[in-house]
């Protein structure tokens, strides 16, 4: 085992300790805005470190950048997403009472 | 390898199977859409494993993406048809 | 290597079924799309850690849209107003 994999090992596992950490915080913490902080962190931190795993291990350049920009991807979206889903909470627009 | 391939499939039916029902036996409409868009992410992922990136493909694009945000529109307008005097006015929503 | 893989795959497949119950009993709309939203980054997750598993490629791609399309159902459903003259 090369030390380029051992990293790569590495990297996978601190990358599924962020998402197990994130799934605890969503099913532990006690309000919607807690469990929103605990969800990003497991999007943002856990699946960068998962694509900075599997970097090494893809077969070509091109297939790395192309997992360098779904992690762009997700990262922006995650972002959007958890501003959106806040205001409309913060608002409380009416249609959350169900 | 193929112990835990075995777990990785087992777990995988089993969830597609416990979404399938969650999602069938909803009775407020859009908790029922959430459910089925979670199912169509997982039906992707039994065609990831199943090696057809194709099917993969046009099950997120179609199933979980864009028939899940109409399911949504018409969610709420379903609710909101139904029930005029808890929904919030359309006039009072105007900025 | 792929057996280390495939226990990762495993995690993020819990992280998926907690996310799943999440949506089943969350109280509100709003802990229903986030835990709809973790489930689609577990499941990009999950097909990234495969493409080397079942030696399939194209399923970066799969990814890819996956990313995509996370965005779309979010802003479906934080839309908030239905304009009333398209009904």
């Amino acid at each position: 085992m090369t030390i380029i994999e051992i990293l790569s090992l590495v990297l996978l596992g601190t990358g599924a300790f962020f998402f197990l950490a994130g799934s605890i915080g969503l099913m532990r913490m006690p309000d919607r805005f807690t469990r929103l902080h605990a969800l990003t962190k497991a999007d943002n931190v856990g699946l960068g470190l998962i694509v900075l795993g599997l970097m090494p291990l893809a077969p070509d350049v091109r297939d790395a950048l192309k997992l360098g920009l779904i992690w762009i991807l997700v990262a922006v979206a995650g972002a959007t997403g958890a501003h959106l889903i806040a205001k409309r909470a913060v608002r409380d627009d009416g249609e959350d009472s169900h | 390898m193929t112990t835990l391939l075995a777990a990785f499939d087992l777990l995988l039916s089993l969830t597609l199977l416990g979404l399938a029902v969650a999602a069938l036996t909803s009775a407020e409409p859009r908790r029922g859409v959430i459910l089925f868009i979670a199912f169509g992410l997982l039906l992707a992922l039994v065609w990831a494993r199943l090696r057809a990136p194709d099917l993969a493909l046009a099950e997120a694009a179609i199933g979980a993406g864009l028939s899940g945000a109409l399911m949504l529109a018409a969610a709420r307008r379903a609710r909101r048809r139904r029930s005029p005097e808890t929904a919030p006015r359309p006039s009072e929503e105007q900025p | 290597m792929i057996a280390y893989l495939l226990i990762i795959t495993l995690v993020l497949m819990l992280s998926i079924v907690v996310g799943l119950v999440r949506v089943a009993i969350g109280p509100t709309p709003s802990d229903r799309m986030m835990a709809a939203q973790l489930m689609g980054t577990s499941g990009i997750g999950v097909i990234l850690l495969l493409a080397p598993v079942v030696e399939v490629s194209a399923l970066i791609d799969v990814a890819l849209i996956f990313a995509l399309l996370a965005a779309v159902a979010v802003a479906a459903f934080t839309r908030r107003r239905v304009t009333e003259s398209g009904g």
